[in-house]
């Protein structure tokens, strides 16, 4: 049996109960990805704030918790 | 010859001849007797009766089966199922792949609820978003918070082309699974659709997390079908179960 390549999807049909297990075709496939890189792009722009929060926080000589305790 | 005052039953005149009594007597008899039966005709255990259009004739109505209610059908009592309220649990799904969809969801109901229970994934904090008729438009409007040990991350519209509504933990002690409940509300409206969703999971590096959050899905169709993708990796275990509520 050849080796899976493309993420499997699970297909169950309410109606008629039948369940499909098979690979991502090719549209599905794409959408995946663009899906991965819309999210990874997400996650970059979040750990740059973090960086930058991080960077002010310590140029004023603080920690993360000091801060909410004066935000409180 | 005389009647009487409410059902007309014929009687002797006062001046009637008693040799023609016997035959009074009789004709009287039938006549109670008729009325009687018309009045109840019951012939058999749970039998009730109603008024028909007939004046001093009632119709039988036999017992009903057990669980049914009495309702009016048509002007009348009638014997009916009663409507299932609550809750009918449409399917269930064993989560699977990088990706689970239900389809062919009926459209009998008001809203649905779906439950996923005890899910775990080949990773741990895996977002897993949804999607409706496997629309991949901007047609996702949500926002929330990710709840984590004391901290909240708030996300807003983002992203706008599914929603998301929880996140995988990877561990396989029934305490730390992830589960997550969604109501999407008049699902089979043409215009926009509420959606929110509960989520709670413990991840590997050990913090509990909930995710509360709550969007619309504004496809102008029915929602038929509903998919649950992880943003990577696959499900390693958990359950959908899909409720109808009316």
């Amino acid at each position: 049996m050849a080796k899976s390549t493309r993420p499997m999807i699970r297909i169950h049909n309410q109606e008629t109960d039948e369940v499909i297990d098979r690979e991502m075709n090719d549209a599905e496939f794409a959408q995946y990805q663009a899906d991965q890189e819309a999210q990874s792009i997400s996650k970059a722009e979040a750990i740059a704030k973090e960086t930058a929060k991080a960077a002010i926080l310590d140029r004023i000589g603080l920690t993360a918790d000091e801060l909410k305790t004066i935000l409180g | 010859m005389a009647t009487t005052t409410n059902y007309s039953w014929t009687t002797p005149d006062d001046t009637g001849l008693v040799k023609d009594g016997a035959s009074a007597i009789r004709t009287l008899g039938t006549a109670i007797d008729t009325t009687t039966k018309n009045l109840n005709p019951s012939t058999t255990l749970g039998d009730i009766e109603y008024r028909s259009s007939s004046a001093n004739t009632n119709t039988r109505l036999g017992i009903g089966t057990t669980g049914q209610v009495l309702t009016v059908s048509g002007g009348v009592p009638a014997w009916t199922t009663a409507s299932s309220g609550g809750m009918t649990l449409l399917s269930t799904t064993t989560l699977s792949g990088s990706s689970t969809s239900i389809t062919s969801i009926s459209g009998s109901y008001t809203n649905l609820l779906i439950l996923i229970n005890d899910a775990y994934a080949s990773g741990s904090s895996i977002t897993v978003n949804t999607r409706f008729n496997t629309d991949t438009g901007n047609n996702y409007s949500s926002g929330g918070y990710f709840l984590e040990d004391n901290t909240n991350y708030p996300f807003n519209d983002n992203p706008t082309n599914q929603i998301t509504v929880m996140q995988t933990t990877s561990s396989t002690t029934a305490l730390n699974k992830s589960s997550v409940a969604i109501n999407v509300y008049n699902y089979t409206s043409t215009g926009n659709k509420f959606v929110n969703a509960t989520s709670t999971t413990k991840l590997a590096a050990g913090s509990r997390q909930t995710i509360l959050s709550a969007g619309h899905y504004g496809g102008a169709s029915a929602i038929s079908s509903i998919q649950f993708t992880l943003a990577s990796g696959t499900w390693s275990g958990g359950t959908v179960l899909v409720y109808g509520v009316k």
